[in-house]
């Protein structure tokens, strides 16, 4: 197993050599590659060089970043009611206040037929998720309208691109976008800045990019012939950019960008980053932003420096991210104290609770002696 | 119990002399040393009381990060008012009681693992404290600074009520601790102060 890892990180660190040539070689192409990119789903290049590295921009002495996160409890049929829990815990780290940073935690229970039922299909799985990442983008919301003057960096965890399930008919999936994207525009509104933060991010969107310059931007040769860099995540190609920099700015290739978030002018762009202090071992992530913040470099600088000076303070994450994944956390002893108020209430109300056979004796035997 | 109890945490681990707790709690809420606290017994309307003899922060993997990391203010603000620090109290069993009265002395089984332990009102505190019968359970326990475990219960205890009748219950209470204490004077001498203190 030892030789054969070995092996593997030889053929690793070969590919990534080609990749991080390829880079260079075709890094003035992007303004050819953005037509075949957008056919190929690979990352549409913008004006700026493919292997451009932008330093740590300076940050303002004062500024506030909000970061929202949600976590649910999904509805069980097996439980003594049907009913959904949506938690979303957010933090606002006022930068230079020397201030105790504003913590929340908002639960929102979905019990009544219209929370349970949405166009006759149970709201659970993404349903239920959309309804999290939209009370997550509320919450920062009201933030960035209530900051005022001071510059406003809004955190979301993950992508700004909403996933909604293919299988939704085409106008409900558009309409989940479009609430997701009028938040965005309310954000805009109040000249505050929002963007996405991906740790760890497993996307071959730019190594897909390089395959297809390497063709010459040739679509169907790009689509017939294998990848060679198809395993190699972005991240690895990009763990070269100094301490604090970014690396060029890039265009989300996925359809609902395309198709949702370029109509209405929110087209989703991305860069990669090392937010690591110098000396550390690189730590790159990825950031995703609208393309009203990835075209007013003010606000592109504000979201890199913010970024960084965030994920320095735990050395490799964003700070308020980390602390509002805390407070939306649902604990097991919150979810039985939960379980056992719904139980009560029912029982006042005069409603026959009990949770199914299954769920009974899985109790049952589960308790341990 | 009543409605308005304020709850210190679960029993982690118990015996009849003592028992230790653990619970996560803000700040401004960390149960204090020589505090009143009552353990539910294994029998309906049993009650066991104690005193807190020490309350330990436990280790937390995310405030361990920034140890040495000199954190800007912003971030010690939120560790120390936003954040739940996960404690462990320790407490001397003084007492018990069956709803009806109140003894001092150890009670006949420990609470039991997971039961809720509350902190004493007011009221509680000067119906256990109208005798001095426990002070003789604290000066003998060996694993507890007695002294001034002692000292700080009666401090409790004298704050529970009313300010006119403070200094009156002081004096009672150290009139029995020279009784008790008669062939130490030295160790008198010293816990006396701390009560003056």
């Amino acid at each position: 197993m030892g030789r054969a890892m070995a092996e593997r990180q030889e053929a690793f660190d070969d590919l990534l050599e080609l990749a991080r040539q390829w880079l260079t070689e075709f890094a003035d192409a992007g303004a050819a590659l953005q037509r075949p990119a957008r056919k190929a789903r690979a990352a549409i290049p913008t004006e700026e060089p493919l292997d451009v590295v932008h330093g740590l921009p300076p940050i303002p002495d004062r500024f506030t970043v909000a970061a929202a996160d949600g976590s649910q409890i999904q509805p069980d049929r097996h439980g003594a009611a049907l009913y959904y829990l949506i938690n979303i815990g957010s933090l606002v780290y006022r930068h230079g206040s020397g201030e105790a940073p504003e913590a929340k935690s908002e639960s929102m229970l979905g019990y009544t037929e219209d929370d349970l039922y949405e166009d006759g299909a149970p709201v659970s799985g993404n349903l239920l998720d959309i309804r999290r990442d939209l009370g997550e983008l509320e919450r920062l919301v009201e933030v960035c309208e209530s900051e005022g003057s001071v510059p406003t960096v809004a955190l979301v965890d993950g992508s700004i691109v909403l996933w909604v399930l293919r299988d939704r008919p085409a106008g409900a999936r558009s309409a989940k976008v479009g609430a997701y994207l009028e938040k965005l525009d309310r954000i805009r509104r109040s000249g505050s800045v929002v963007g996405g933060f991906v740790s760890r991010p497993g996307y071959n969107e730019v190594t897909q990019l390089l395959h297809l310059a390497n063709l010459g931007g040739d679509t169907k040769k790009a689509s017939e012939q294998q990848n060679p860099l198809e395993h190699l995540p972005d991240r690895a190609v990009f763990a070269t950019l100094p301490p604090g920099a970014r690396s060029s700015l890039f265009i989300s290739p996925k359809e609902i960008n395309q198709a949702e978030y370029t109509r209405q002018g929110h087209e989703v762009h991305f860069f990669y980053l090392n937010v690591v202090e110098e000396g550390q071992r690189p730590i790159i992530a990825r950031v995703e932003v609208p393309a009203w913040v990835a075209k007013d470099d003010d606000k592109l600088n504000l979201i890199h420096g913010a970024t960084v000076a965030q994920s320095r303070i735990t050395g490799d994450y964003p700070y308020a991210l980390a602390r509002a994944d805390e407070l939306a956390y649902i604990s097991s002893q919150e979810r039985a104290a939960l379980e056992d108020m719904v139980a009560t209430a029912l029982i006042r109300a005069g409603v026959p609770s009990t949770p199914s056979p299954k769920a009974h004796y899985k109790r049952l035997t589960r308790r341990g002696f | 119990m009543s409605a308005s109890d304020l709850q210190v945490g679960r029993v982690l681990r118990a015996s009849t002399r003592g028992f230790a707790l653990g619970c996560a709690v803000m700040q401004p809420e960390i149960p204090a040393f020589g505090s009143f606290v009552r353990a539910e017994g294994q029998v309906s309307g049993q009650a066991i009381y104690g005193l807190i003899y020490d309350v330990s922060v436990e280790d937390d993997p995310f405030v361990r990060q920034f140890i040495g990391a000199n954190p800007p203010e912003e971030v010690v603000r939120d560790q120390r008012e936003n954040r739940q620090i996960p404690i462990e109290v320790r407490v001397l069993a003084v007492g018990c009681g069956d709803g009806e009265t109140i003894r001092h002395c150890l009670p006949a089984q420990p609470p039991v693992t997971l039961d809720w332990l509350y902190q004493c009102n007011d009221e509680e505190v000067r119906t256990f404290t109208e005798r001095f019968d426990y002070f003789r359970l604290v000066l003998e326990a060996r694993e507890v600074p007695a002294d001034e475990l002692l000292a700080a219960s009666l401090r409790v205890a004298a704050a529970a009520r009313p300010e006119s009748e403070r200094e009156g219950f002081l004096i009672e209470a150290g009139r029995e601790l020279v009784r008790l204490m008669a062939g130490e004077p030295t160790r008198l001498e010293g816990l006396l102060r701390r009560l003056r203190a």
